[in-house]
Parts: C-alpha cells; structure tokens; sequence
C-alpha cells in the first residue's frame, strides 16, 4: 500500500484520517473527533494503525516506568479538565496491550465499511470495560455491537487473513511520516495530538468544509 | 520607581564577543511607548521608541491574585500598558490544577523555585527550567508545588485566555511551538578567549526562540548583541551593573531593537545570568480591539 490515507472508492475527496493505536490514551480521546467530523461534515474518518509498542508481546508487558501509577493519575486530572465525561469513564489497564491483532481486526472492519464505529467498540472494550484486546473474544463482541459477523472476524483472525494486509498498513503509517499519536490528517492539513474540537473545525472550514447541520 | 524605561539611541558594535546569541536585522515592528499611552513620566506625552527597560524588584509590591481560585502573590515588573514589554513575577501556592490557558503573545515562563509538572512525562518543571509558549499556543493544565517562583515575561501585553472559551478555542495557534528545557539536563560549555566564562544552552541558537545561562566573572564588561525580536536579561546569582544602576537576583534588563544594547558591567561577585530571546513570533498576535483581546486584558486585570 503505497499511500496509507488513500480515499476509498466513491468516497469524498476531502480525505480525514486518524492514525493511532488503542493503548494510548489520547487517542481513545481523539476518536470522539472523529466521530463528531463524520456527523457533523458527512465526511468517512479513516483510522490507520499506528504501532506505539510492536516489542510487546501477544501477552502484554508490564508497564514502562513512564507509565506508571503517577503518570496514570496526571493524565487523569488532565482529562477531567479537558473531557470530564470520558474522565469519570475511564480504567487504566494494568498492562501494556498488544495492539496487533486489533489492527488486523480494524482492516476486517474496513473491508466492510464499518471501521470507525468498530474502531470506537475497541477503544471502549479496552478504556472502559478494562479488557484485553490482544484477544479473540474481546474483539469479537466488540464487533457484534457494530453490526460485523463475530463469527466470521473470528475465523479470519484465526487464519491471519488480514495480517499481511496489517503489516502493510502499519509499515505504511511508518514512512508516511507519523511520530506520535494521535496525528490527523484533515484534507492538507495535519494535525499533531490532542486538541479542542473548535480547532477541527476551523481547520475543515478554512478548507471550504462547512457543516451539513446549522 | 523601580521601573526604569530609558530611551537609548546608540551605535551597533560589529564586535560582538558572543556570537551564540541571536544576532540579525531587527524587523519592522511597532514603535514601543506610543504617544499618550506611556505611564511612566519620562515618557509619557511623546513620541519615544524604548529600546530597553530596567527593572530592580527589590523596590517593587508584592499582590496578591487569584484566578478561577488559584491563589498567588506577584509582583508586576513591566505592566506592557506602553505598548513594551510585560514581565510578572509569581508565586503561585501549591495547586494541584492551573487550568488550560493561551497568552495572545509570545511567552518565557522561567521556573525559579518549586515545580511545575505537566501531564506528559517529559515536561515535569525543576528550576531552572524555561517553558516558551508562541502566542495563541494553550498550555496546561499544570500543577505547581511548595516553594513555586516563577517569571512570566512577554514582548507585549499577552492577556489570559481561559481554554474554556469555546470560541477563543477557534484562534488556537496550531503552528505554535512549546518548548520546555532544564538547567540539569544541559552541560556547560566554556567560552574560548573569554576565562572564567561560561555558557549553558537550554534552548539553543537554530531552535527559534533561544535560552542561555552565562556564568561570568567578576568585573567583566560583557558585550551583548543585537536583540532583534527582544531578548529578557535576567540576573540568576550576583550582580549587574547598567549605566549606573545595579541589578541583583531577579532583576532584568530587556532590550530590543536593531542596535547594540549597553554593555553588562558583571558585579564583584560574578553572576549567572538566563538570556532569553524571542524570534519572530514576538511580531505575532497581541491585544487588538476584538472580543478575545478584551476578554484576555480584562482576565488579567482581575487576575493581578
């Protein structure tokens, strides 16, 4: 996959991306973006995998010591300022997550159109119901909340359908220039981390997006 | 007055001993001190362009403040109502959540006691620290811990905008630059020619706005460049003469323009000193007539 944002056929041209991964906390924030850009733009929200930790296994690691419980706590307080509704939601896991599979999952999803409210059942399984998404089942109910087949992400996860696929994705987020997460994409413009709604829209409006609601 | 603005005219000295400083042709910029706007004496009622201000804070009160219940003292070093520079000393009491805010200019925060910690990992404040925001840049929210002292300098009046004002959020600077550096991450680097002097950079030259630590012996005549976009001299440890006028820890000097700024006699003891010089940015943003102007100047009225 040469271009990692590349619009899908029949798409509008205005192309949105998010690239990210699941175990970061800002970007469990970030996808409420996105989701708020397609309700209120029509605009489709791409998500693109960005691997933070590719080193964790498929079990999960311990936390780095960045990461630990006063980094938990600091980070909360900043999200009941910024998102005091998420902040009352949210669970710190107590391990790093292997992310992989989710990815995989997440190009399931996409084949079929549905990979943004997909993308929002992973974020809440593993921010809110404080479970792992380095498993099959996890992903699976995520899945069947979204109107996907579990069933059938089920065998194709099983028999790697999508890993080929996930690794190109990846690879792809990689040398399109990505360094951290959340990073967006808004038509010609790039957008580095968290930030206030009111920001995205300026962006698309300045770009001749304007709302589809008053 | 512990306030001094002095009008200067003066030659530009081609022989700059620290080259490391920013050194380039100052842009076009509005005159400093317009007519009529100037509280000081010495100027007020004419035309002047200061090009440098004094400020000893040994003479100066302190206040005490609050905003959105964070409680303060401060001293008021350059009020900015001349149309220069605004520079504030803080103390803020131990408070667990300085709520998200932008400054309409270009800003150094220079942590001079206690803590300033930030959610990200990297950005937990010990003195010296220097934090630089561009204008229209939110930062926050942070927490400050026992001991906190901190200066809070601008090139202009900066108001305070609250990042609760959904529509002040529109203006957000999303180019804008924060950048933090420690005292304790940096080495000293000795100046060749010059004994007994040395320099700590922690934001260096090519990275924009630019912060140094220069230790100086005592008696030294230090030459300082060309300050362009403007550049906060301020006295760390020991003392500095100007023109006659002395200056201990925590005082300053700010200089801007396109020609050489007096020399810094260092006093008796020596003295480190933090150089902190903005780039273009210090052009940007600003207090105009609009809503989020007013909003910002009155937010900082009540504040101090």
């Amino acid at each position: 996959m040469a271009d990692p944002i590349q619009t899908a056929p029949g798409e509008k041209s205005f192309r949105v991306v998010m690239f990210a991964d699941f175990i970061c906390p800002y970007c469990y924030i970030g996808q409420e973006r996105m989701k708020q850009l397609a309700r209120d733009y029509g605009v489709h929200p791409q998500w693109r995998p960005y691997w933070l930790h590719p080193e964790v296994p498929p079990e999960g690691a311990s936390m780095p010591q960045s990461a630990d419980r006063d980094r938990a706590r600091t980070v909360k307080e900043w999200l009941e300022e910024m998102e005091p509704e998420k902040a009352a939601r949210i669970r710190f896991p107590g391990k790093l997550q292997y992310s992989f599979l989710a990815f995989e999952a997440v190009e399931f999803a996409q084949d079929r159109g549905l990979a943004l409210p997909f993308t929002s059942a992973v974020y809440d399984a593993l921010w809110v119901e404080g479970k792992d998404i380095a498993q099959i089942s996890t992903l699976q109910e995520a899945a069947a909340g979204t109107g996907l087949d579990a069933d059938e992400l089920g065998r194709a996860l099983r028999e790697h359908r999508y890993t080929e696929q996930t690794r190109k994705a990846v690879e792809a987020s990689r040398t399109a220039g990505v360094t951290n997460t959340p990073t967006y994409i808004l038509g010609r413009t790039a957008i580095k981390g968290w930030h206030y709604y009111e920001v995205f829209q300026t962006v698309m409006e300045k770009q001749g997006m304007l709302p589809i609601k008053p | 007055m512990a306030l001094c603005p002095i009008e200067r005219g003066g030659r530009r000295d081609p022989n700059l001993l620290i080259s490391d400083l920013e050194d380039r042709p100052a842009p076009a910029r509005k005159k400093h001190g317009g007519r009529g706007r100037d509280a000081d004496p010495q100027s007020a009622g004419e035309e002047v362009l200061l090009t440098q201000y004094l400020v000893d804070p040994r003479g100066l009160p302190w206040k005490a403040g609050q905003t959105e219940g964070i409680t303060f003292q401060c001293q008021v070093f350059l009020s900015g109502t001349d149309g220069g520079p605004e520079a504030i000393r803080f103390r803020f009491d131990p408070c667990r959540r300085v709520y998200a805010h932008m400054h309409l200019t270009a800003q150094f925060q220079l942590l001079l006691g206690g803590t300033m910690d930030f959610p990200k990992s990297t950005m937990k404040l010990r003195p010296l620290a220097v934090h630089y925001a561009d204008h229209n840049l939110p930062y926050g929210p942070f927490a400050t811990g026992e001991g906190h002292e901190m200066l809070v300098l601008h090139p202009r009046q900066g108001g305070l905008v609250s990042m609760a004002d959904r529509e002040a959020r529109k203006q957000i600077n999303l180019a804008g630059r924060q950048l933090v550096a420690m005292d304790k991450d940096r080495e000293w680097v000795e100046v060749l020619g010059h004994e007994g002097v040395r320099c700590k950079f922690l934001l260096p030259p090519g990275a924009g706005p630019q912060a140094m630590i220069m230790e100086c012996p005592a008696g030294w005549l230090m030459p300082v460049p060309v300050p362009a976009y403007g550049r906060y001299e301020v006295v760390l440890d020991g003392s500095i003469a100007v023109e006659d006028r002395s200056l201990g820890p925590a005082g300053l000097r700010y200089v801007i323009g396109d020609e050489q700024p007096a020399p810094l006699k260092i006093g008796p003891g020596g003295a480190r000193l933090m150089f902190l010089s903005f780039d273009a940015d210090a052009l940007a943003g600003g207090l105009g007539d609009d809503r989020l102007s007013r909003a910002a100047a009155e937010a900082i009225e009540r504040a101090i």
